[in-house]
Order: structure tokens, then C-alpha cells, then sequence
């Protein structure tokens, strides 16, 4: 063959393949990411906008139509697999949508590629399966085969598996163009998080909160693939915050402070706020004297060295797994007649926060779920637990609410170790300036055990090994409620209680509505200014996702991924679940 | 009546106790396995391992662990018998995260002689699983075969366990 011919047949190979392959989606830039407003028909950042709102802009569906919403189709998806303590995989993930196309992961990373376009079926156009080792990651994962969502950069989509890996793949062809391992299951670490995109870096941070792991937040660049910077969440030697471990052994070198969801960022002042997971070992507080910052803590940190701007930590010596990993809310609002600049919490220790970003003090905070023992309230001045003892090294909160050494089984606490609310994002609609809670409502007990020693520190515990220092124990049933508070204050202004903890995350629309699932399948709508449910549909197994809203062609649709392990927390008391199957798959609703 | 509930009492302590004390080696545990009670064994381990997912408390080893699903007992430590451990399968323990796995449990008073109405508060969790009368026989005779007295688990055990494919058994190689 002449090179001659060969080069014409190249030519006449490459114009078939462009006259066949839909035009290609333009790259995601810092300018799109800035402005997602500019095009609400797609879901292009994991909480639909840096601010972390998960608001969205359509409204063809709204509260006069929302009656008429029907399922239009459903895709399959895979991650059913076993894998270390996991009989199969969960759907945690947001999707997200650019151009017709959703990018969406499994619970074992296995990423999908699916048209949507034609609006009447998904067209899984790739699937890229990272080939996760699952024995080894799932024997390390705390709480399930869990992975929350992808990111878009430039023609990429950057992902994680829970094995440690993150990946960029080809957005047009599933192929990868290269993996880093960031975080190490040897260690007891695992990811989970979808990654936040800023300019050329990936953010994320490992999970490992229960397996003795020292939390961090670590950022990749996209342009290398290589590491640009890690910061510790729990800091080291001669670090600010590390005085406030106490205990003389250096314990805070295994002291949790895992990360888990994905920040938010404010672009103005160049900054993300990242909620920090539970201090280890988890309920034997007296193994680890002091505050133990940052656990159980808000990180305000600049994106292009992680260096920690402030901080702020909601439950000092934490002794009940109370992390907050899940989402901040950027809210300008004002306050006493004062425009300021919020940085807000729904915190999985039953109590609304709204902070000063610029310098994390303090403003309002709120009691939101209808039980709480564990504190009587909130310091008005510091947001502090009312009965937080500076000079105390191990909290004694509301006695008998948490375990102790001396008595090592609680007696009831409320809100549950779960929360509150747990890594399940609100939604906020910033038209009505309310923020929507979907809430776990309930109480729990706790056993503590004493703590042993890791082998490095001259003890026994092996790194993969369980490091939480007691277990939780749920003897009644857990329920739940959605709440539309005032993000300002954090005033209840509407409120539904609900028959299951909601484990799904909210989406709120410019159609004045906010979706929520539910453990028992339940997808629903609900009027924005009263939570009164004006639709559902029943989906046939649980939701443990976020739902998301885009456009194609003018017209809008609501999706949701459906099927998951169901919560040992719920299912032993709620019975009539108790055959539920699993399932994997994408629900697309649409008028 | 007294007899009975001495019996009852009995057996709930039993349940109560399970595995809190360290016993020899059960003879089950060394009985020569026929290709039935092989094919037995390996069933168990799959319910042990997916099916009722005992490992997520119990560690796949056995060994006891704690966390979310409760403080669980060590299986390789266990003084129960056979029959004692087949009942707290199905039964769960009182008081404790331990879950039930015979669907009628407590309807009747098959589990320690007490009713759910009657257990009150004690009421053991329902496993996620219901399982058979033969999934219950073969994961007993699986824990009796491979964990129930033995020492600590070996590199050959986990990879017994978990397979040749993975790393997680790396960490333990001598």
C-alpha cells in the first residue's frame, strides 16, 4: 500500500467518523463552572453550583403541572457485585449533565457515559470499569460500596473508585488518559467523595473515619495527574489545632477527621469549605482527651495550596459520631438588617449553623430535628454546646448520652449517631431564600469500649482494622422530615415529618418545587413554601441519591438514581421494608 | 411453670453469654468432612460472607469487631455448642445488635420460650435476610469448620476466605 493511498484512506476514515459522531461537547472551563446559571439545561458541577445550592432553573415542571410528572424511561446500570463486608453495591451518586449526556458512577466507580438526547431512553454510550479490587477496599468501607459522583474538566471527566484511585477519562470515548492513587485501603483509607474541580485541581479526601485513618484533604493537578497538595485535617506536631489533642501519646496521628462529600467553593474571596468527619476512635472519647480539632469541623482552605484560612469545630471531644463531612451552603443573606456573607449547616448533630465565611465566627444557630438530649442549646455568642466545658479535657455532655469508661452504655441519644442529617445535601432555593433539610429524625444508644493501641504506637490494632472504640446500637424506629428553614436564623418556616430517615438528599426548582426519595422507593415533589407533597411515584426499591433536573431540546426532566443497600439503621423496625429487593438503576421523569 | 421458665431463663443466659467465655476445640470442628458436608460448608460460607453479611459485624474471620454493627463477639472464642449457636442464628440475642434470621422468631415461643411481645425492649433486630433451616445448618457447620476454636487467622485462611485476587490478604504474609 502506497503512503499515498494510506493517507487517503486515513482522511476518508477520519471525515466518516466526524460526519457520524455527534458534535462533541464543548470543554468544561473555570468560566462554565463560574456561571452554571448561564446554562441551567445542563448539571455540570457535582451540587449543581459552587455554592452548593442544588437549585436548579427550570420551571417547566412547577407546582401547578407537577401532578402531570411521569416516568419516561430507566436505564440499568451495573455495580451489583460483593465486595469485602458488602453483599452488593450502593447508588449514592449525583449525575450530572452536559449536552444531552449524563456521566454518572456506580458504587464500584464503574463510570457510565449515557445519552439522553432522545428523551424517550438512555443510551449508555460508555462504561468505564476501573476494576476495583473489592475485597480489599470493601473490607475498609465503613458504610457501604459508596461513591457520590464525577467531575468535568476541559474534555474529561474526573473520577474516583473506592480502592483509592482517581481517574480522568475521556468525556467522548471512556477511555483513560491516566490514574492516581490518592488515597491507600492499606492504611484504612477509601474515597468516596466526588471530586470538586477548581481551575486545574481536583479536590477530594479519604473516608476511613472508623479504621483509625489521620483524615486529609488532597488535591490533584489535572494538567499532571500528580499530586499538588494534602492537607491534614487533624494537625500535626507543632500545627495550630494540634495542641487540642491532649492525650500525651500522640494519638492524633489515628485521629479520623475523614472527609467524605464534596465542599463548597466561593469563588469571590478564592476559598472551599470542607465539612471534616468524626474524630477516632469514635466513642471512646477518653482515649483521645481535648478538642481534637478538626474533627467534627467546618475547614475554610485555599484551593491553590490548601492552606487552612480558619476553622470552626461544632462538637468539641465529639463522643458521639457526630461528623460533619456534608455540605456548606454559600449564602448571602441578610442578618439584623446587615448584608453578610454566609457560610451555612444543617450539622448531622441536630443543630442549623450559620457562619461568617470571610472569618468563621459565629452568627445563629438552631435546633432542627424535633428530638435532641445531648446538649440543652447553643452558646448565642460562640454557637458552642451549652454544657461544653472549657476546662474539661473529655466533654461530659448530657449525662448518660453518651458512653463512657466508667458507664459504658448510654442510655437514649438524640438526635441519633446518624444524625440530624448526614451526608445528604440539602438543596436551597435562593428565589425564596429557603433552605430544605431532609432530615433523619430519631434517637440511638451507644456502647463504648475502650480503645486499644495501633501496633505503631505500641499496641495491638493493625492498620484496616476496625478503630472506633465502641458500636451504636438502634433499638426503635428511625423516622425522618424535610424542613425549609431561613438560612439567616435557621427558623423553621415549613416542615413534614416523614414515615423514613431521608437518606437521598433534596433537589429544590425554580418551579418552586424540592424532590426528595425514600428508603421505601418513594420519589416525591413538594411545594416549595409548604413541603405539602403534590406528587410521587414509587420507584419499587429504596433512594439513597440526590436527585438532579436538566433540559434537552427545551424540555425538562428530573433524574434520580434508584436502588441501594438499605440502612441497617432503618430496616430491623420498619418491617414491611424488609423484603425489599435492590436494583441499580437511573429514573427519568418528565412532563 | 417454674421449670419452664428456669428453662428459659437458662437458655436466654446462654444466648446472653455467648462466646464471653474461651473454650477447647469443639469435636465438630476436627470431624472428618464428607463431600455433602463440604459442599454444606461452602454454602455456609456464602452466607456467612453475602447472604446474611455475618462478617460485616463479625469480621470475616470471625474474630469480633465493633462499630456500626454493634460490639460483636468473637466466633473463634465461643464456648457455645452447635445447637446453642444454630438457636442464636435464628434467634438472635436479646438486648444486643445480634439479628434474628427465622422469620417466625418470636411469633411463637420457639426462641428462649418468649414471645416479641414478651422480650419488650430486649427484642433482637430482624437480620437483613431471613434464612432457611438449611442455610442456618450449613453457616453453623461452616463457623464450626473453619473458626469456632481456632487460633488467630492465618495468611492461608484469609486467602481461603477471600481468594487469590485481591490484596487483602498482603498484610498478613509472613
Amino acid at each position: 500500500m502506497s503512503m499515498k493511498f494510506f493517507a487517503g484512506a486515513v482522511t476518508g476514515a477520519l471525515l466518516t467518523a466526524t460526519a457520524l459522531t455527534p458534535a462533541r461537547a464543548a470543554d468544561m472551563t473555570n468560566e462554565r463552572a463560574l456561571n452554571p446559571q448561564r446554562e441551567p439545561q445542563n448539571w455540570i458541577l457535582h451540587h449543581g453550583n459552587y455554592q452548593g445550592h442544588r437549585f436548579s432553573l427550570l420551571k417547566e415542571i412547577n407546582t401547578d403541572n407537577v401532578k402531570n410528572l411521569k416516568p419516561v424511561f430507566t436505564v440499568a446500570l451495573g455495580g451489583l457485585q460483593s465486595g469485602g463486608r458488602y453483599a452488593f453495591g450502593n447508588l449514592e451518586a449525583t449525575p450530572l449533565v452536559e449536552d444531552g449526556i449524563m456521566y454518572v458512577p456506580d458504587g464500584w466507580g464503574s463510570v457510565y457515559a449515557i445519552d439522553v438526547s432522545a428523551g424517550k431512553k438512555g443510551v449508555i454510550k460508555w462504561k468505564m470499569d476501573p476494576g476495583t479490587d473489592r475485597a480489599w477496599a470493601g473490607d475498609v468501607a465503613c458504610c457501604g460500596v459508596n461513591n457520590r459522583g464525577v467531575a468535568l474538566w476541559k474534555d474529561k471527566v474526573i473520577s474516583i473508585a473506592l480502592d483509592g484511585r482517581m481517574f480522568a477519562i475521556n468525556k467522548a470515548t471512556g477511555e483513560v488518559a491516566w490514574e492516581r492513587k490518592v488515597a491507600d485501603p492499606a492504611l484504612g483509607e477509601t474515597l468516596t467523595i466526588a471530586p470538586l474541580v477548581i481551575r486545574d485541581l481536583a479536590i477530594v479526601g479519604a473516608a476511613g473515619g472508623e479504621f483509625g485513618i489521620r483524615g486529609y484533604i488532597d488535591a490533584t493537578d489535572l494538567n499532571t495527574g500528580k499530586a499538588a497538595w494534602r492537607t491534614y485535617t487533624i494537625p500535626g506536631a507543632g500545627e495550630p489545632g494540634n495542641e487540642t489533642w491532649k492525650d500525651g501519646k500522640e494519638r492524633w496521628k489515628h485521629g479520623g477527621g475523614s472527609v467524605w462529600e464534596t465542599a463548597t467553593y466561593d469563588p469571590e474571596s478564592d476559598t472551599f469549605y470542607q465539612g471534616v468527619g468524626n474524630a477516632g476512635p469514635d466513642w471512646d472519647p477518653e482515649y483521645r482527651a481535648g478538642d481534637n480539632k478538626w474533627a467534627a469541623s467546618v475547614l475554610a482552605l485555599s484551593p491553590n495550596d490548601g492552606k487552612i484560612k480558619w476553622g470552626y469545630q461544632y462538637t468539641p471531644n465529639d463522643p458521639y459520631d457526630y461528623d460533619e463531612i456534608s455540605e456548606h451552603p454559600i449564602i448571602n443573606a441578610k442578618v439584623n438588617g446587615e448584608d453578610r456573607k454566609l457560610v451555612v449547616h444543617a450539622a448531622r448533630n441536630g443543630y442549623f449553623y450559620a457562619l461568617d465565611r470571610i472569618n468563621g465566627s459565629f452568627i445563629a444557630g438552631k435546633q432542627y430535628t424535633y428530638e435532641m438530649n445531648w446538649t440543652p442549646g447553643l452558646d448565642p455568642k460562640t454557637g458552642r454546646p451549652l454544657n461544653y466545658n472549657p476546662n474539661a479535657d473529655v466533654q461530659v455532655y448530657t449525662e448518660g448520652t453518651h458512653g463512657s469508661r466508667a458507664r459504658p452504655k448510654s442510655d437514649k441519644l438524640c438526635p441519633a449517631h446518624t444524625g440530624g442529617k448526614n451526608w445528604e445535601p440539602t438543596a436551597y432555593n435562593p428565589q425564596l431564600g429557603l433552605l430544605y433539610i431532609p432530615s433523619i429524625e430519631g434517637c440511638d444508644y451507644i456502647e463504648t469500649v475502650p480503645q486499644k493501641d495501633f501496633v505503631d504506637q505500641g499496641g495491638t490494632v493493625r492498620p484496616r482494622e476496625r478503630f472506633s472504640g465502641g458500636a451504636t446500637v438502634i433499638r426503635e424506629r428511625l423516622y425522618g422530615s424535610l424542613k425549609a428553614v431561613d438560612p439567616a436564623t435557621g427558623e423553621l418556616k415549613a416542615d413534614l415529618k416523614l414515615t423514613y430517615p431521608n437518606y437521598s438528599g433534596a433537589l429544590a426548582t425554580a418551579g418552586n418545587l424540592v424532590f426528595i426519595g425514600g428508603v421505601d422507593g418513594t420519589f416525591s415533589a413538594h411545594d416549595a413554601k409548604t413541603l405539602k407533597e403534590l406528587w410521587s411515584f414509587n420507584t419499587g426499591t429504596g433512594i439513597n441519591a440526590p436527585p438532579i433536573s436538566y433540559a434537552v431540546n427545551g424540555k425538562q426532566y428530573i433524574a434520580v438514581l434508584v436502588g441501594s443497600r438499605q440502612s441497617q439503621n432503618v430496616i430491623p423496625f420498619s418491617p414491611e421494608l424488609k423484603n425489599t429487593s435492590t436494583a441499580s438503576m437511573l429514573f427519568v421523569f418528565s412532563l | 411453670m417454674k421449670a419452664v421458665m428456669k428453662d428459659r431463663s437458662i437458655r436466654l443466659a446462654v444466648a446472653l453469654a455467648a462466646g464471653a467465655l474461651f473454650a477447647p476445640v469443639h469435636a465438630l470442628a476436627q470431624a472428618q468432612s464428607s463431600a455433602e458436608e463440604a459442599r454444606l460448608i461452602e454454602f455456609g460460607k456464602e452466607i456467612f460472607k453475602s447472604k446474611a453479611v455475618c462478617q460485616y459485624c463479625h469480621k470475616w474471620d470471625a474474630s469480633g469487631d465493633q462499630g456500626y454493627g454493634g460490639n460483636a463477639l468473637s466466633l473463634r472464642a465461643t464456648q457455645l455448642t452447635p445447637e446453642q449457636m444454630t438457636e442464636v442464628v435464628k434467634c438472635g440475642r436479646p438486648g444486643t445488635g445480634m439479628p434474628y434470621h427465622d422469620r417466625f422468631a418470636y411469633t411463637d415461643k420457639r426462641c428462649y420460650g418468649y414471645t416479641r411481645e414478651e422480650m419488650g425492649k430486649d427484642m433482637p433486630p430482624a437480620g437483613n435476610d431471613f434464612l432457611s433451616n438449611r442455610e442456618v445448618d450449613a453457616v453453623v457447620k461452616y463457623l464450626f469448620a473453619k473458626d469456632v476454636g481456632k487460633g488467630p487467622a492465618t495468611y492461608e485462611d484469609c486467602v481461603d476466605f477471600w481468594g487469590k485476587d485481591t490484596k487483602q490478604c498482603d498484610p498478613m504474609k509472613k
